[in-house]
């Protein structure tokens, strides 16, 4: 799990802007010229991956061009894009990059854009051009079915100390929430209760067997662990012993990230039931039955969202071009150029 | 984040839930609040003193919520309820809220141990154009549309629009409005370049629009038509009312590639640029071309370089106004996309730009500026909220 950034209000009006055609500003966009990416995440198969986001959206402008899995890939421009070509000649991604040495890397110029974490976001000199998506990244806990008392996963609904996660671990980036739905896409997530408790966690835990109260939770993403080892602490305190393991198969509940993949709320939610294995909702036309249908899900404590996280990248100073990336954090790399680019 | 309001959040916890099904879409604050008091109405029962919290988790800010409080209580009272602290029959909760295209009003309600929740949505107000800040430039809003602009122009039959996919001609109403007269396409082999660029040039009831690699003629008059042709005829940039420059466009990209030809017959190949005009200090003629680099390159009159300013962004156009020396260049102001832009009228002295007027100020880019007149351009500009994109003429005025 990458985890990110920022005072996304500030720059939505921007990434929005990204939505649009693709006229030139005051200074008119350069041609030429090569984007250097680099990220985290380590693609290994054959062929670069074509569904999902980041990588996958070049293809909307760009023709790959060099690929090695799990190193490195080159993507040149299509003449013949929809929009017509873009500005840029090639974008050449680097992976498996630590973030760490991405901001480093950006830091030295020798790369144009980087992937920027908590840790990385909260160094970045002042000035330094960031774009960063809406918050939507949600991050949750999903049980497994064989959990079967509601009570144990009320009880770690209200033990979790969202706030506390929020202002240390995750250095106040995105928002803390119980909702599916992040608020600036419903405008109703304040109504569903985010704050700890851990005296009715208590309560609640208090009633049960002491052979259930013991909650393995998996964590593939080692970035996540801190997060996960957070929640086990808070637990611990309402009297569950939550075990952190590596391997999200076969343990009791999950530490996972879900995006949401429409900017439409009805079917954002929709899309989030599925990725969580949640039973489809009915079709919402208003916000009200919305609300309805996503307090619905959330009923049963099977899933506690925690956290909705916006993407955020660092990026170079001879990048110019609308935010590279939309509200949803979609590459938008073609109507980028680099100063410097030659004609 | 949005504060937790424990005591609320409790309730939420222990309290049955009713959901209404009915959809809420008012005009306004006004209607939403009016919406919500008459189902608060119902709930609490006429004549019923009910206690009202607010909050604002919206980016309208304390005015807005002091309309939406002023809205509600008036409706609450209108429905014949009572705003009072004192021994409340049932509690409510309002609050401003908002998401992507929807300003709302939530309503949380609770008597005893029923509670409720209803919303009230309007629609977001697009932003307001930017008032009219200029003292010599003046600017007027002639056309908007989904679709880039890329020119307008005026023959005697309406006004002519160029956008990637078409030419179309408007026709005035009697109420300064246009109506569509007719509307013809423009197809290019393929896919036009990013940051695509055009011109109309306008002779009598006949006009030629000059695209990428395109080249097409067409009249007015008696009904719209147009034929167009792969080709690279050179593009006529005119400054103020006359003919100046020809110059060859890149047929894929979104400059002219530096060849260019003078009304005195000069021929010469020059770095590739964005835009040119024609200008006079003190009676000497100048040619001041925006290059790639950012920079505007200022040439005499044999295209030899005699200065540059670095201040402009990559548009500029020329006027001929009789004051400001008689010769203007109106320039935009250089920066990133999705910025403000702004136009600026400036007089060329001693091979430097001098600014003549306050700049005209544009909450997006300026996306094609073209001369129009003696003393007018024409300006296009995105709304970086709305990719909406609207067409203004700029007009020089003397003794404001």
């Amino acid at each position: 799990m990458r985890l990110m950034s920022s005072p996304w209000f500030a720059v939505r009006n921007l990434a929005l802007a990204a939505l649009a055609a693709t006229a030139a500003a005051a200074t008119r966009p350069h041609y030429g010229g090569t984007l250097h990416v680099q990220i985290r995440q380590s693609f290994e198969t054959p062929d670069p991956p074509t569904a999902g986001y980041g990588m996958p959206d070049l293809a909307r402008a760009f023709a790959i061009t060099l690929w090695e899995a799990g190193r490195r890939a080159v993507y040149a421009a299509d003449e013949n894009a929809a929009g017509g070509r873009p500005f840029l000649d090639t974008v050449e991604i680097e992976m498996a990059r630590p973030l760490r040495d991405q901001s480093v890397d950006l830091e030295l110029a020798k790369t144009d854009v980087v992937e920027l974490g908590p840790s990385e976001l909260r160094r970045q000199p002042a000035g330094r051009k960031v774009w960063a998506s809406a918050p939507v990244r949600l991050v949750a806990l999903v049980f497994a079915p064989r959990v079967e008392d509601a009570r144990i996963r009320e009880a770690l609904a209200l033990a979790v100390d969202r706030a506390a996660i929020h202002n240390v671990l995750l250095q106040r980036q995105g928002e803390v929430s119980a909702a599916l739905l992040p608020q600036w896409l419903s405008g109703y997530a304040f109504l569903f209760p985010a704050a700890a408790d851990a005296a009715r966690a208590r309560t609640l835990v208090a009633g049960l067997p002491a052979a259930v109260r013991a909650i393995s939770l998996g964590v593939e993403d080692a970035a996540a662990r801190p997060i996960a080892e957070r929640i086990a602490l808070n637990a611990r305190d309402a009297g569950l012993a939550v075990s952190v393991v590596p391997q999200a198969a076969g343990a009791d509940a999950r530490l996972v990230e879900v995006r949401i993949s429409s900017l439409d709320p009805a079917l954002a939610l929709a899309g989030m039931a599925v990725s969580l294995g949640l039973p489809e909702p009915p079709r919402a036309a208003s916000p009200e039955a919305l609300y309805a249908a996503e307090r619905a899900l959330l009923e049963g404590f099977h899933v506690i969202p925690l956290f909705h996280l916006p993407d955020a990248y660092g990026v170079n100073p001879r990048v110019k071009g609308r935010p590279g990336i939309t509200p949803l954090g979609e590459w938008r790399f073609e109507n980028l150029w680099v100063e410097g680019g030659r004609p | 984040m949005i504060a937790a309001v424990k005591r609320w959040h409790a309730v939420l916890c222990a309290l049955p839930f009713f959901i209404p099904s009915g959809a809420h879409a008012a005009d306004d604050v006004n209607g939403a609040a009016h919406d919500l008091a008459r189902q608060t109405a119902v709930f609490a029962g006429p004549g019923q003193p009910v206690s009202v919290e607010y909050r604002n988790v919206s980016s309208l800010g304390p005015a807005e919520l002091g309309q939406a409080r002023g809205a509600f209580e008036a409706a609450l009272k209108e429905a014949g309820l009572r705003v009072s602290d004192v021994a409340p029959v049932a509690e409510l909760r309002l609050t401003l809220s908002e998401n992507q295209s929807q300003y709302l009003l939530v309503e949380e309600a609770r008597k005893g141990d029923e509670r409720q929740v209803w919303m009230a949505a309007w629609k977001r107000a697009e932003p307001a154009a930017a008032a009219l800040p200029g003292m010599a430039l003046d600017r007027k809003l002639v056309w908007e549309q989904e679709e880039q602009i890329l020119d307008v122009a005026f023959p005697a039959a309406g006004m002519l629009v160029l956008s990637p996919s078409k030419v179309a001609l408007y026709t005035p109403r009697e109420n300064g409005s246009w109506a569509l007269g007719r509307a013809v396409p423009v197809s290019p082999g393929k896919p036009w370049p990013r940051d695509v660029r055009g011109r109309l040039r306008v002779t009598g009831a006949s006009f030629q629009a000059f695209l990428p690699g395109v080249e097409c003629g067409g009249a007015a008059e008696p009904s719209l038509s147009i034929e167009c042709r792969a080709g690279d005829q050179p593009w006529v940039l005119e400054s103020g009312s006359h003919a100046a420059l020809l110059a060859n466009f890149a047929a894929t990209r979104n400059y002219f590639d530096g060849r260019v030809a003078t009304g005195n017959g000069l021929r010469k190949t020059m770095a590739p640029f964005y835009s040119a005009v024609s200008a006079a200090e003190q009676g000497r003629p100048l040619w001041l071309l925006a290059m790639l680099d950012g920079r505007t390159q200022i040439f005499d009159a044999w295209l030899e370089t005699v200065g540059a300013i670095a201040s402009w962004g990559s548009d500029i156009a020329g006027t001929e106004a009789s004051c400001g020396g008689g010769s203007q260049v109106l320039a935009t102001r250089p920066g990133d996309a999705g910025e403000p832009d702004a136009i600026q009228a400036f007089a060329i002295v001693n091979h430097a730009a001098t600014p003549l007027t306050a700049p005209v100020e544009f909450a997006g880019p300026v996306t094609a500026l073209w001369p129009l007149s003696a003393t007018s351009a024409l300006a296009v500009v995105r709304d970086p909220l709305t990719g909406r994109y609207a067409a203004y003429v700029i007009t020089v005025v003397c003794g404001s």
